[in-house]
């Protein structure tokens, strides 16, 4: 397999140009920062209006696309993809809204020609590094969509070329601003310790038989280019999903959003995981189409184990959400919100006061026959409701969140490095189905390998910035960052 | 003054004024308070969740919120489940079941009211029974026995209320 390569994306004189009128000159600082420092930048933007591309119109893309006409003073300027099928799919649709966008194959081509704000990226998982390095490289702001990357390393650069450009990259895991998540969180769990001392957590996304992804023969994309872009052929490029050396999988295509989940309620990085799948169904797939795996997470009161499944071969078991049990009550939360439920255990104070505020809603459920088949069964739990609703597309909060932060206001729900926490303890999954043994998730997966070599380019390469930005600030006063 | 409290002191010793008047509050209120409920509905709106400090959540969530309120426009005779197993049954004629759902609200609202203002009290007690009777005779159609108990206890609470009545000491017209 042909591994993307960006080299001649951008000349490095073109890249040096760039970032010394930047002139951030910020290396290894906190992406929290960078809202703040952005924040200066976007105000003295004349225009409201944010001028953005869509990297990857294919179905992902596409749902961004429709919540993103949702949003008030965005501009899509330009759709970037090498299907032509796609590519005009988006270009038609987008002026249907009113904004004339610009086709691109080539995304440095894209890069030269438009001047941009941001980039939303959409791509296959494989692309999603080179292609946010370039655009964070090239001075755009960027929403990449998860996984970060197929791969550890290729996660771990998005991060050090955030920390190295300033600018903004927030990573797709949208549960992270959907307000049910976030009430949830911040005032059930945190603030009303609904749940009590969280003991363990479940999680799942089954999935029914689905059968390869198949395309109009009028539209097959020239052998050249799908070898040039990374695909064996039009049937890998449809399916890349299901390819070792282009995805993660199920785990990852579902379960990191889920995983994620335990690790941002939870507030701690699991210390361990053991896992078991295979590719029992589906012949000819390289990734498992199941994948059961448990983490341990160390709480302040003990351990807490969380079990996740993906199942690509049946629906029923409820469909997918995410499940967490205290001793006081238990949390079921999901994206559709006929799946979120909340259960008082009956040893529990009182929940009357938070229905009242409308931080719950009474249900009607009933747990379980009010006569007992084993004696050893406890009480039902009390059913409650979640009452806070999405009026909005899915994807449209995070969205927004990210634009905000564009715009200088908060700071980002799910910026790079806290995603990049949370999916350290995705990528080693499939690793332990194959070696069949527990794996210990160390603060070292973490860490970022800086060699010497790196820290004397990077510390020349900072003073060269400092220097020339200070020569260009005197050389002109009026002169203006290119971007915001 | 005094005759008052002759009054009171001979009701006092009269125990079947003081039965007919528990009887008839219980079964007033049942009634009134049954046929008010007939007009109350659920009007659900959508409002920023607020923190403690009545500010809006910094979430940002909107929650849905039920508020029940009363209105001409809520009167629903019975309960949608229950007319819709009574549509199914053979021996309930649409125009019936229609015209019976239509008065049974207000029906209850004025036998409860004159029962307990003390207006034609026996007929009240009357109607207010036979109201009861025809609601058994659905129930018994849709094998609902719980409900046909409940309403026999009611039935004969109408009757003994009305065997009762002549120890009625407080009524406007009987």
């Amino acid at each position: 397999m042909k591994q993307p390569t960006f080299g001649s994306l951008l000349t490095r004189r073109d890249f040096m140009a760039r970032s010394a009128l930047l002139g951030a000159g910020t290396i290894l600082t906190s992406s929290w920062a960078f809202g703040e420092s952005e924040a200066k930048a976007v105000a003295a933007s004349s225009s409201n209006d944010i001028q953005i591309a869509i990297v990857g119109v294919g179905a992902q893309g596409r749902i961004l696309m429709d919540a993103l006409l949702q949003i008030p003073n965005i501009r899509v300027r330009a759709v970037c993809d090498i299907w032509d099928y796609a590519r005009k799919y988006a270009v038609n649709k987008l002026k249907q809204a009113g904004m004339e966008a610009t086709g691109y194959i080539e995304i440095e081509e894209m890069l030269q020609k438009e001047k941009l704000d941001a980039v939303v990226i959409a791509t296959p998982d494989f692309w999603h590094a080179p292609h946010t390095n370039l655009c964070l490289k090239a001075g755009l702001h960027v929403y990449c969509e998860k996984m970060m990357s197929n791969t550890v390393e290729g996660a771990r650069s998005m991060v050090r070329t955030m920390r190295e450009t300033g600018k903004l990259l927030q990573i797709g895991h949208q549960r992270r601003s959907n307000p049910r998540y976030m009430h949830s969180l911040f005032n059930l769990i945190q603030k009303g310790n609904l749940l009590g001392k969280m003991t363990c957590a479940s999680a799942q996304w089954n999935r029914a038989v689905a059968e390869d992804v198949g395309f109009p023969k009028a539209y097959e994309i020239p052998a050249a280019t799908l070898s040039r872009f990374g695909f064996k052929d039009m049937h890998q490029f449809r399916n890349w999903r299901w390819f070792r050396d282009l995805s993660g999988g199920p785990i990852s295509d579902l379960g990191a959003h889920q995983i994620d989940i335990f690790n941002w309620y939870f507030g701690v990085r699991p210390k361990s995981l053991m896992a078991s799948g295979g590719t029992d169904y589906y012949k000819g797939r390289q990734h498992y189409d199941n994948v059961m795996v448990v983490y341990e997470y160390p709480l302040e009161h003990g351990t807490a184990r969380a079990f996740y499944q993906v199942q690509t071969t049946t629906s029923s078991g409820g469909g997918y959400f995410e499940l967490f049990n205290g001793d006081q009550g238990s949390l079921q939360i999901s994206e559709n919100p006929r799946l979120t439920k909340v259960y008082r255990e009956t040893t529990a104070p009182s929940w009357e006061p938070l229905v009242e505020k409308h931080y719950l809603a009474k249900s009607a459920y009933v747990a379980a026959p009010v006569e007992k088949v084993d004696s050893r069964e406890s009480k039902p739990p009390e059913g409650f409701e979640i009452p806070v609703v999405l009026n909005k597309k899915l994807h449209q909060p995070h969205l927004e969140n990210f634009f905000e932060v564009v715009r200088g206001k908060g700071h980002l729900n799910c910026a790079a490095d806290h995603a990049f926490e949370s999916e350290a303890s995705i990528f080693p999954v499939n690793a332990a189905v194959e070696a069949r043994k527990v794996i210990d998730l160390t603060p070292r997966c973490l860490l970022f390998k800086i060699k010497l070599k790196r820290i004397i380019y990077e510390t020349c390469y900072f003073i060269y910035r400092t220097v020339g930005g200070l020569a260009l600030k005197r050389a002109s006063c009026s002169c203006q960052s290119p971007r915001f | 003054m005094k005759t008052i409290i002759q009054w009171l002191i001979e009701i006092g010793k009269n125990p079947s004024t003081l039965s007919f008047w528990l009887l008839r509050l219980w079964l007033g209120f049942r009634a009134l308070l049954t046929g008010v409920e007939k007009f109350s509905g659920f009007k659900i709106v959508q409002e920023p969740l607020l923190d403690e400090a009545g500010n809006p959540d910094i979430t940002g969530a909107i929650v849905v919120v039920k508020y029940k309120f009363y209105a001409l426009g809520n009167y629903h005779g019975l309960p949608d489940s229950l007319l819709n197993t009574f549509k199914k049954e053979p021996l309930l004629h649409p125009l019936m079941l229609n015209a019976f759902i239509t008065v049974l609200g207000p029906l209850l609202l004025l036998t409860g009211g004159c029962l307990l203002l003390g207006l034609f009290t026996r007929l009240s007690l009357y109607v207010m029974g036979l109201l009861y009777i025809s609601l058994t005779f659905g129930l018994i159609m849709i094998n609902q026995n719980d409900g046909v108990s409940a309403l026999a206890v009611h039935v004969a609470l109408c009757a003994y209320a009305l065997h009762l009545s002549a120890h009625n000491k407080l009524e406007i017209i009987r």
